[in-house]
């Protein structure tokens, strides 16, 4: 089937840019680990070697967030779900093996895509943080899907880059959630 | 003050990067542009192309800063102050033509300047510049603090455009600031009363 088949070759993908890295990873290569022929990779990512990456990058992409969707689904409140969100993302983040040693020895090769893909990956986790989102959450006159993709932007913007917040102290997530993103869209202590 | 010829190679570079980006841009071309000779250029930039490119760097983003700073300083309250200030950077990024063809053709050569690590130094920087223009209306610590976190929306929105947030467009800044940004720094950077990085306990002094 061909849905298996284009999957079997982003796993392979994967798996030669997990071994040897962006540069060094071939179209040979990526056949030979999924048991295909060179000519069925090219029927499936005509643009070669170059399309192969940028899918399997965006692939991986998705596939983190919804891991991140799947550990955070049990959070209650906006103010926990945001917590866990920026928690587990962080730490999810650092201990993504493939991409921090892409990041580091080969950042030209992935930072473009990874600013695309970061334009793709908006919606979902604004869709994400909106499903705890109540008016309660919410100053009057705000809108639910303006205040998530709000703070959508920013909970992608601390996972990339924290800045000053250590985002390994709970405590300081917290207080991250509270005067950097609830303050924002939140009614305030005046109700 | 300005030296005259590294400003003058400087803006020439920019002309060329511009029209063929930064790989096809030699220092041929900037000399040429420049109206001066390649020993004039070496002179201002000994080291070539890669010193050139971080000198054009430098004053540009030292040019957003200024434009940024004088913004914040010339408004009366704190609302004209964020949306002078956002939308004249906003003016200034889509407006630049080196950096446009750049992040179009190139992203490889700007990207790595403004993401993960990158942005963690441009945070600092942003709260080291912005910062004091901010502590007319918060305090000192707030100040740099709110100067980052409006450092990352701005980022965000010139790299994940929004159909509702146009970051050159004033009126559309205005209602971003009014919705968000001023309720955050009014209400929620104030970090005095909850502890957590860099505070201080003291008051602050929001929306005066």
């Amino acid at each position: 089937m061909a849905g298996s088949a284009r999957r079997r070759l982003l796993e392979a993908g994967y798996a030669c840019i997990s071994r040897y890295g962006i540069s060094k990873t071939t179209v040979e290569d990526v056949a030979r680990v999924a048991g295909m022929s060179r000519a069925t990779v090219y029927r499936y990512f005509p643009g070669g070697r170059e399309q192969l990456v940028r899918e399997v990058i965006s692939w991986e992409a998705g596939r983190f967030f919804a891991r991140l969707a799947e550990a955070v689904s049990g959070a209650g409140s906006l103010a926990e779900q945001l917590e866990e969100t920026v928690w587990f993302a962080r730490r999810a983040f650092l201990e993504h093996e493939v991409l921090q040693k892409v990041l580091e020895t080969e950042p030209e090769l992935i930072l473009p895509q990874l600013t695309v893909e970061s334009s793709r990956v908006l919606p979902f986790v604004r869709a994400f943080l909106a499903t705890h989102v109540t008016r309660a959450d919410l100053r009057a006159g705000l809108g639910v899907d303006e205040a998530a993709d709000f703070l959508a932007r920013l909970v992608l913007s601390y996972i990339a880059s924290p800045g000053s917040w250590d985002l390994s102290d709970r405590d300081q997530v917290r207080q991250l959630v509270a005067t950097e993103l609830l303050a924002a869209v939140g009614p305030g202590p005046a109700g | 003050m300005r030296d005259a010829v590294p400003d003058r190679v400087i803006g020439a570079a920019l002309g060329c990067i511009g029209r063929w980006g930064v790989a096809k841009t030699t220092l041929d071309d900037v000399a040429r542009e420049a109206g001066c000779s390649r020993a004039t250029l070496y002179r201002a930039f000994p080291g070539g192309k890669d010193v050139l490119l971080r000198a054009v760097a430098v004053r540009e983003v030292s040019s957003l800063m200024d434009s940024v700073r004088a913004r914040l300083d010339a408004a009366d309250d704190l609302e004209d102050a964020l949306v002078g200030a956002i939308a004249e950077a906003g003016r200034i990024v889509t407006g630049h033509a080196a950096l446009q063809f750049v992040l179009a053709y190139e992203p490889e050569v700007v990207l790595p300047e403004l993401a993960f690590s990158g942005m963690d130094r441009a945070l600092r920087a942003a709260g080291a510049l912005i910062g004091p223009h901010l502590t007319r209306w918060l305090g000192p610590d707030d100040a740099d603090r709110a100067a980052q976190w409006l450092c990352r929306l701005v980022v965000s929105y010139l790299t994940c455009p929004s159909p509702e947030v146009e970051v050159q467009d004033e009126e559309s800044v205005r209602r971003l600031v009014r919705r968000f940004v001023v309720p955050a720094l009014t209400a929620g950077l104030d970090h005095s009363s909850s502890g957590g990085p860099g505070c201080r306990n003291e008051p602050v002094a929001a929306g005066r």
